[in-house]
């Protein structure tokens, strides 16, 4: 991955992650609003397109969210969903028909890789299952495992 | 208070060959704590000694906010060379504190972000992602937030390439880190690494034992050896042609350049094939392991005592300069 492409994908994950719920200023400190992670509310959304019976614009996808989310919301998580590929949109007239374009699953496989691929300066965070190899290392493995009784395909 | 105020600074230097012995001759779970105890108080007891130089080195400088008496001779004194040492000592303790402010928010940002990737999906402890890159990974729980509880993240190419019984074991790995909470050790060390470099080795020596510890744990959970090896093993084959697992792979750096020592995974897999580490805690004293646990014990007492010892006597020479 070049310098540039690592930067855009940080710059997509320094927005706020947090996106608060209908008439959140109203009630200020003292009454907190339930607030969802940007991820539940892209996932939200993700879902309501796949139960859409066909592509649909982001009104009826506003309609079908729990909670009353603002317009520009729903469209600023389209516009995300869209950037990651998680979605497909067509321009009709002067409107975008939306079309979902994978799962839930899918969505979390494109946002975890974005996470694993956005950390190049190698620091340990999450505990990797298995760690790089270098051509030795590959001879020996290959020699153990062959000595353990198992060959390994591939 | 003398030169043993610098002792602290330098007695870090010994953790090379502790960590070189502990990984090879200890119990996994044993050497993870022992290395990670004597990096953190290592690691404390050099800051400490930081901090002192600098008090004695601030107050040398014009304008500074620290009662006058602290620029005092006697003050001075205390520390040798105090004029470079005190200056010299705020430039490290600012590294020292930019450096790990920056690990710790790098830290919890990406463990934020992982949790938010895998938001939306049900709320089973093992997250299984379409990916055609094979890794897995263990995600610690957000104790902060609820619902982000430890989660265990699976590729499907990385379950494609195993077989029933090794998917057990990599489960029961992963199970293990978090139970166990090796990222905490993890994190110790690398802090400890960037308070005093000295205590680099550390870091991936822990790093080692961690994952050590875990194959013994699902070594134990499925009750065969010889399936972890292959489970290891064949997942290491398996996504060798990826970025990622050079990416996050905190074992992957060489330790030091020159020692052609196989990497960790090779070695993971010999350690399961051979026979299992015995688990008695202190090792007698007159054997290779003695001596590293030993000297490791010593090593660590002496820097605490001695940094004990200089914040002591520099508390008592800064009130008696202290105007009342």
């Amino acid at each position: 991955m070049n310098r540039d492409q690592a930067g855009a994908r940080r710059s997509v994950w320094k927005e706020p992650g947090v996106i608060e719920d209908g008439d959140a200023e109203v009630g200020g400190w003292l009454r907190r609003p339930r607030r969802r992670g940007q991820g539940e509310l892209e996932a939200q959304v993700l879902s309501a397109l796949r139960g859409a019976p066909g592509p649909v614009a982001a009104t009826w996808v506003q309609e079908r969210l729990e909670g009353d989310l603002a317009y520009t919301t729903v469209m600023t998580i389209l516009s995300r969903l869209h950037t990651k590929q998680a979605v497909t949109r067509e321009r009709v007239g002067r409107t975008f028909l939306w079309r979902a374009a994978s799962d839930e699953a899918g969505l979390a496989a494109l946002r975890m890789r974005r996470v694993l691929d956005g950390q190049d300066d190698r620091e340990a965070v999450l505990a990797s299952f298995v760690t790089g190899l270098t051509a030795d290392d590959e001879q020996l493995l290959r020699d153990l495992l062959k000595g353990a009784g198992e060959e390994p395909e591939g | 208070m003398g030169i043993f105020v610098f002792l602290p600074l330098v007695l870090p230097l010994t953790a090379l060959p502790i960590a070189r012995l502990a990984e090879q001759h200890l119990h996994p779970r044993s050497a993870t704590r022992l290395l990670s105890a004597v990096g953190g108080v290592l690691a404390l007891c050099s800051t400490l000694c930081l901090v002192l130089l600098v008090v004695v080195g601030t107050a040398q400088l014009p304008g500074n906010p620290l009662p006058d008496g602290w620029s005092d001779p006697e003050v001075r004194a205390a520390v040798p060379y105090d004029e470079v040492a005190g200056k010299a000592a705020i430039g490290a303790l600012a590294a020292v504190a930019m450096a790990c402010g920056g690990l710790l928010r790098r830290h919890v940002r990406v463990r934020r972000q992982a949790h938010e990737a895998l938001a939306g999906l049900p709320g089973s402890p093992v997250a299984v992602l379409p990916d055609t890159q094979a890794y897995a990974y263990a995600l610690p729980g957000m104790a902060e937030t609820p619902g982000r509880e430890g989660r265990i993240v699976v590729s499907r190419a990385m379950l494609a390439c195993l077989d029933d019984d090794e998917r057990r074991a990599l489960i029961a790995h992963e199970r293990a880190h978090l139970d166990a909470r090796h990222h905490r050790y993890v994190l110790a060390v690398q802090l400890a690494a960037r308070a005093n470099p000295l205590l680099r080795p550390l870091r991936a020596a822990v790093a080692y034992c961690a994952e050590r510890w875990a194959d013994e744990d699902a070594a134990l959970a499925v009750g065969d050896r010889r399936v972890v090896a292959r489970a290891v093993g064949k997942a290491a084959l398996v996504s060798r042609q990826g970025p990622a697992p050079t990416l996050l792979g905190f074992a992957a750096e060489p330790m030091l350049p020159g020692f052609a020592l196989p990497g960790p995974v090779p070695r993971r897999v010999a350690a399961l094939l051979g026979p299992v580490p015995p688990a008695s805690g202190w090792p007698p004293a007159f054997t290779a392991v003695g001596l590293a646990a030993w000297t490791a014990a010593a090593g660590t007492a002496v820097s605490a005592l001695s940094s004990a010892n200089a914040a002591v006597a520099l508390i008592l020479v800064l009130t008696a300069a202290t105007p009342l």
